[in-house]
């Protein structure tokens, strides 16, 4: 067998039109997945109890089962309840559902490390909830939460490779698409790969870029921060 | 006097569980200007009391007024009703606390921490609550670190910032929660020269601490507690020169030698 990789860059346009859609798929379920996620860790958060358990339950079944039956179920079985969805909808429904669950006990561990004496502090101020928690909380939060908030992310990235199983066009369905005509299985793997890989390796560099964002105090001041403070530039004030 | 109380506490109870009462029944009257000085054993009440004071902490009986208002609270028509968040906050941001931690919020330098509550409940400008965190951080002696972050000052530094966040907001009354008890002592002085001076400028302050160098030469009254209840109060003479319960007699041995 003669393993000739030039044989798929004919084929690249077709991979990289895929991996759009991979992109795309794994941007819109991640982002959903991301505001649903961090509300839910506020109801896990509640002083109501049956908040606390319909948030419980939902990461206890959704966290607890494959994204693959989850994608299942919304394509195949969701028809059965009168729903039914394209499979591209349908990919971003089922995956939104399993990386909130994700999201929510990642964004929770996040704002329950804050200090209750930050909140204190706020409180005593006069600050009301909301703006405690955007200026106080969340600030402190992300720099916990950063970590395993990109590492699902990227684990969710190459999950997006299961949507092809309920015939979305993204990466991994484009090159079973190729090979199966081709029987070029080598070449179109490793193709594939290297764009999943490239994918992941944005998401690695994105991270390093936060993580060092959020180390505020070994920052320093931001030249406008500085500006908006009336401080001089550079200097001690 | 003439003056209605600045602080008017009565009947203050606040049990934990079934059993553990960390407040058992505290009166206090607290005159505008004046500077009361809480003391006594560790879990004797001081703290909860202060908490109560701004409703960190709620009390499960009696009524605590600041400025003539119920804390908490609102009692129009007759009925005590449980104060919203909105409400409740702009309550709290008539009075200042500073902690035993200092809790200064890391993400922010000096100087934010300073502006944050006039930024963000005042709605005042960055650039003008920046000009009046600038004059509060020459005021505790800071003006050199404003854009330092909390992570980088030593406690005595921290709790000035801390001080001068409380400041900030124009409070009616100062809370400090045992303010130097979480700093090396060598870092005390500078600490109680800033709170001396704000005691100076006529602010109510009413101050859980074990300094009690601080408490006879600041304080207009010196509040003993002990398990839960004001045992004693009086002048820092009366108090320090005759006290008049063997409970302050004890604790006093025990603190000053």
């Amino acid at each position: 067998m003669n393993i000739d990789f030039s044989m798929v860059i004919p084929y690249l346009p077709i991979l990289f039109q895929a991996a759009g859609v991979t992109i795309v798929i794994t941007l819109l379920s991640q982002g959903i997945g991301t505001v649903l996620g961090f509300f839910l860790a506020l109801g896990r958060m509640s002083r109501f109890p049956v908040l606390r358990g319909i948030v419980w339950t939902y990461v206890l079944i959704f966290r607890g089962t494959p994204m693959l039956l989850h994608l299942f179920f919304v394509y195949y079985a969701a028809p059965a309840f009168g729903v039914t969805l394209e499979p591209f909808p349908a990919a971003i429904v089922a995956m939104s559902l399993s990386t909130t669950a994700y999201n929510c006990e990642i964004l929770r561990a996040g704002l329950q490390s804050v200090h209750p004496g930050q909140i204190e502090a706020a409180q005593a101020v006069g600050m009301s909830w909301p703006r405690i928690l955007r200026r106080v909380v969340i600030p402190q939060a992300l720099r916990v939460a950063i970590v395993p908030y990109m590492t699902n992310f990227i684990s969710h990235t190459k999950g997006s490779s299961l949507a092809s199983v309920i015939t979305v066009p993204e990466l991994m369905l484009t090159a079973q698409m190729i090979y199966s005509s081709t029987y070029r299985a080598i070449e179109i793997l490793t193709a594939a790969g290297v764009i999943y890989l490239l994918l992941t390796s944005a998401l690695t560099v994105l991270q390093l870029w936060l993580e060092k964002r959020l180390r505020y105090d070994e920052r320093g001041l931001s030249r406008r921060r500085r500006r908006q403070l009336l401080l001089a530039a550079g200097g001690n004030g | 006097m003439a003056d209605a109380p600045m602080i008017e506490v009565t009947g203050l109870a606040k049990t934990y569980g079934e059993s553990v009462k960390a407040l058992n029944g505290v009166d206090l009257t607290v005159q505008p200007g004046e500077v009361v000085c809480l003391i006594g054993p560790s879990g004797s009440g001081k703290s909860t009391l202060l908490r109560s004071l701004n409703f960190l902490e709620e009390p499960t009986g009696g009524v605590v007024k600041v400025a003539g208002r119920r804390v908490g609270f609102s009692d129009k028509g007759g009925q005590a009703r449980r104060l919203g968040g909105r409400e409740l906050a702009a309550q709290r941001a008539e009075i200042g606390m500073v902690f035993q931690l200092f809790h200064l919020w890391p993400h922010l330098s000096a100087l934010e921490n300073v502006i944050l509550g006039l930024v963000e409940v005042r709605g005042l400008s960055t650039a003008d609550a920046a000009r009046v965190g600038h004059e509060l951080m020459r005021k505790v002696d800071l003006a050199h670190k404003m854009d330092a972050f909390p992570e980088h000052l030593s406690g005595g530094q921290r709790q000035r910032v801390a001080i001068a966040r409380a400041l900030a907001m124009n409070p009616k009354v100062m809370l400090f929660d045992e303010p130097t008890s979480a700093l090396d002592p060598e870092l005390v002085g500078e600490v109680l020269a800033v709170m001396e001076q704000v005691a100076a400028e006529g602010m109510t302050m009413v101050v859980a601490t074990h300094e009690m160098g601080f408490a006879r030469r600041v304080a207009d009254r010196v509040v003993f507690m002990d398990q839960g209840k004001v045992v004693e109060q009086g002048t820092p003479d009366e108090i320090f020169g005759t006290p008049k319960s063997d409970r302050l007699k004890r604790f006093l041995e025990r603190v000053v030698a």
